[in-house]
């Protein structure tokens, strides 16, 4: 099994999210507030005529703001029928992972994360973060 | 594959739709004489007239109405001119165009009645012409064309356009014959191959098709025939044609499920072959031949017939054969206004609903068994939750039947062209909310006539390339995901050429697809160099790109030199659309539904009193996630009495640095309370898109819009503010979730 996942920084982290469950990837130029969500909801975006949630992936980590950069992207993934935009620092690789790269975090890791990680891929030296995306946009 | 539809119901959705143009068209030529007289050009005012009767016009030349199309092809072409030229009219000539208006009016009127529009009158299309700047591009009406005679049934003489009868006249004066066919198809002749695009396809290898004229005889005693075995079937005068005597007992014996509606077809045609070698042809076909006009030598044409004929609209013969004949029972028409009351009522519902909610967990918290109480709420919560299905659900109409009249535009434009079309639709079973149906046609109508008109090769330029000489016209919906409608419209014709495109719009050549889209979306830019009455005035993509905005979609194009083009419109199933008041507040910018607002005040913040308080209005650091903020409630005078007055901005836990100037006054049971806001910026329909994900469905925002800066715009629910404003309790405030 090998499955093509995106790869994005978030505070000099990287992690993934299958291919198949990204819609598309966009510049970020802000996004409308909607007052009274979620602190970690950045608002919504308009995407190609239909109207997304921008969850703010630092904010959802529970790390500190950073002034948005050209670099900043929403990617947008679903669950289900669901589209739901990730605010990340930068996205900029699609990455092939056979099965044996992936393995379950460590306990503590996944504590920490909340259950936001699903599991942890080694891709050479580095380690890529795989997400949890139903998780991460507050889905039981 | 199947299209069906009744004339009458077609002639109501036409009145209908021609009468709100009328009147956008003289309320934009109002506008445009007041701006004259104050020595003010009016550009807006001049390209809305214009736009209207350019649509006027497509409706009318889809259900054949000549006589409206004359008149209204006329204005459009002045009003371009007029906004080419940046609003400017002389103002004598806006009495000729209001004069004009209201001479389609009467027409339109009395095809509401029934009655076939007059021809309009020679004096006003003559100052109509008058008004024009350059040399008419129409085909004109007044070439030895007109007065040639032909031996034709008045109802199809009344059928032949100004362009037919210059067509006709130029073959004939080149030395052609002039020759009607007949041709009624059938169940046995479709099993055997022979349909009408086998005739055209035979008849078009020896003679020009001037015009294709799908003609039922009228049945006694029924409005339209849909069986067309009239009892004068049998006494046809052998000449006349109109395929009476064509009738066989097989046609007598099927019934309207077989094939529907004596229909038959006329084709009009020019040839050079001689009668034997045309006859020839049209004996193997089953039709019946006729010369109706002698080369260069016009006969009187034809005494009058007996019964004129009607002429039905469906255009796909092949689509008709086997067609099932059901009727469309147990339907209601329903204004669309009563839907929406329908949903409005049940919005309050459901806000009564929370309310309830709320009451009864209230109860629970002091002790009270409230479990019975749940449960019956749980159920409640249920039924009101299907109730909403199925209102929205009544709002949604078939795309099949939106696609219903397309058949007949196609035929309109391949008789208006000599192009041969074949329509291949295929709605599914998807269904939209009518406000988005309404406003997806027209773009429909842009694209198709786009596609006869500019895309598709005439017959022998397809045949020298090898590709069959009729082109293929494929409509196709498909539902996207659960909310999506996806539509495309492809042809197989020439493909759109992107130099030609940017050297027309003088631009770069663009690199894709999606470039070449944006050149075709500029107003005002057309790939013919002469306008036509179907299309060609460079209108039409920039409208469609338009709608699939407007209805928060968009719109998606490819193309391939010499293989065709598709366009793909893809929007939402349903949308709501809106009056709104749009405003500023806390550095945003919101709209809130005018039904909403009782009224709206001016605020002088010397004028305002502030009661004892006990609330923070601190909200700089990191909002937290919250029911509205509970802000300083302060008063003003209003009428007489104290009106609750609260900011807006601090409601929603924005920074408040602007001060207020307007009030929105909402009432909420019985009571009125206003929301300060900094500026308010004028009132405007929006389409609202409800934010259904669960991440951002809070209180008081309703749903989202774009005002036009591509940015989602909140719509507010203040009503609902208000209400969960007042059933916060005091006790609570410094505990928010």
């Amino acid at each position: 099994m090998n499955t093509l996942h995106v790869v994005f920084k978030v505070a000099g982290t990287e992690y993934a999210l299958p291919a198949s469950d990204v819609l598309q990837m966009d510049s970020y130029a802000g996004a409308t507030r909607v007052p009274g969500s979620l602190p970690y909801v950045a608002g919504i975006v308009q995407i190609r005529g239909a109207v997304v949630p921008v969850v703010d992936l630092r904010m959802r980590f529970g790390l500190p703001p950073i002034e948005r950069t050209i670099d900043s992207r929403v990617v947008v993934g679903k669950h289900g029928d669901r589209p739901v935009g990730l605010i990340v620092d930068s996205a900029r690789e699609v990455l092939k992972l056979e099965a044996e790269q992936v393995q379950a975090p460590p306990e503590m890791v996944l504590r920490e994360a909340r259950g936001l990680i699903k599991a942890v891929a080694q891709v050479g030296s580095r380690l890529v973060m795989l997400l949890d995306f139903s998780k991460v946009i507050g889905e039981e | 594959m199947s299209e069906k539809f009744e004339l009458a119901d077609f002639v109501s959705g036409y009145v209908a739709e021609a009468e709100d143009l009328l009147v956008l068209a003289s309320k934009s030529l109002l506008a445009l004489e007041a701006s004259l007289r104050k020595g003010e050009p009016n550009p807006r005012a001049a390209r809305d007239a214009f736009r209207a009767l350019h649509t006027i016009k497509g409706l009318s030349a889809m259900v054949a109405l000549e006589p409206i199309v004359s008149i209204a092809h006329r204005m459009e072409t002045s009003l371009r001119e007029a906004d080419q030229g940046g609003g400017r009219l002389a103002l004598p000539d806006l009495d000729v165009l209001l004069e004009a208006v209201s001479a389609i009016e009467q027409r339109v009127r009395a095809v509401g009645q029934g009655k076939p529009p007059a021809e309009p009158p020679p004096a006003l299309l003559e100052s109509l012409d008058a008004i024009k700047l350059a040399p008419s591009t129409t085909p004109a009406a007044t070439t030895p064309a007109a007065s040639l005679s032909f031996d034709l049934e008045p109802a199809l003489l009344a059928r032949l356009s100004p362009g037919d009868r210059a067509l006709l006249h130029q073959g004939l004066a080149a030395g052609k014959r002039a020759v009607q066919a007949d041709f009624i198809p059938s169940g046995a002749r479709a099993k055997i191959g022979i349909t009408i695009t086998q005739v055209r396809e035979k008849l078009g290898r020896l003679a020009e098709i001037v015009k294709v004229v799908p003609v039922v005889l009228p049945q006694s005693g029924a409005g339209f025939a849909r069986d067309g075995r009239t009892p004068e079937a049998g006494a046809s005068n052998g000449g006349a044609g109109f395929a009476r005597d064509g009738r066989t007992p097989e046609a007598g014996a099927s019934n309207g499920e077989e094939r529907p509606a004596g229909l038959s077809f006329t084709l009009l045609l020019l040839t050079s072959a001689s009668l034997q070698e045309l006859e020839k042809v049209a004996e193997e076909s089953g039709s019946k031949l006729r010369q109706f006009a002698a080369p260069l030598a016009p006969r009187e044409a034809s005494p009058p017939g007996d019964d004129p004929a009607l002429f039905d609209e469906r255009a796909d013969p092949e689509a008709e054969i086997g067609a099932s004949g059901s009727l469309r029972t147990g339907l209601v028409r329903v204004e669309i206004s009563r839907l929406d009351d329908a949903l409005e009522r049940l919005s309050c519902l459901i806000v009564s609903r929370f309310r309830l909610a709320r009451a009864v967990a209230d109860l629970g918290a002091t002790g009270v068994d409230v479990r019975n109480l749940t449960r019956i709420l749980l159920e409640n919560a249920r039924q009101v939750r299907d109730l909403r299905a199925a209102v929205l659900h009544v709002r949604m109409v078939p795309m099949a039947d939106v696609l219903e009249r397309v058949p007949l535009l196609v035929r309109g434009l391949r008789s208006n062209t000599g192009k041969l079309v074949n329509l291949m639709m295929d709605s599914g079973k998807v269904e939209v909310d009518k406000a988005v149906a309404e406003r997806l046609f027209p773009a429909i109508v842009h694209l198709v006539r786009n596609a006869v008109d500019h895309a598709f090769e005439p017959p022998a330029e397809r045949g020298a390339l090898g590709k069959p000489e009729e082109g293929v016209l494929s409509i196709v919906c498909v539902q996207r995901s659960n909310d999506r409608l996806e539509l495309s419209v492809a042809d197989d014709g020439r493909g759109v050429d992107r130099e030609q495109v940017a050297r027309r719009a003088g631009r770069a050549v663009p690199r894709d697809d999606a470039g070449l889209l944006d050149l075709l979306c500029l107003r005002g830019l057309s790939t013919r160099e002469k306008a036509t009455t179907t299309s060609g005035r460079g209108m039409g993509m920039d409208i469609v790109k338009k709608t699939a905005l407007d209805l928060g979609g968009e719109l998606l194009f490819r193309t391939e030199p010499g293989k065709g083009s598709t366009f793909v419109l893809r929007v939402p199933l349903t949308i709501t659309i809106v009056d709104t008041f749009s405003f500023d507040c806390g550095g945003e910018r919101f709209v809130v539904p005018v039904s909403m607002v009782e009224e709206i005040v001016e605020v002088d913040p010397a004028q305002i009193v502030n009661g004892p308080s006990s609330t923070s209005t601190s909200h700089e650091n990191a909002p937290e996630p919250a029911k509205p903020k509970r802000a300083r409630t302060g008063m003003i005078r209003r009428r007489g009495r104290a009106l609750p007055l609260l900011s807006l901005s601090e409601v929603l836990g924005l920074p408040s640095r602007e001060k207020a100037t307007k009030a929105l006054v909402v009432r909420r049971g019985g009571e009125a309370m206003g929301f300060a806001v900094h500026r308010l910026l004028g009132q405007q329909e929006v389409v609202v898109r409800p934010l259904k994900d669960a991440l951002v469905d809070v209180v008081g925002v309703s749903g989202a819009t774009d005002l036009g800066d591509g940015k989602p715009t909140l719509v507010l629910d203040l009503v609902a503010l208000g209400n969960a404003l007042l059933d916060q309790h005091p006790p609570e405030r410094g505990a928010a979730a």
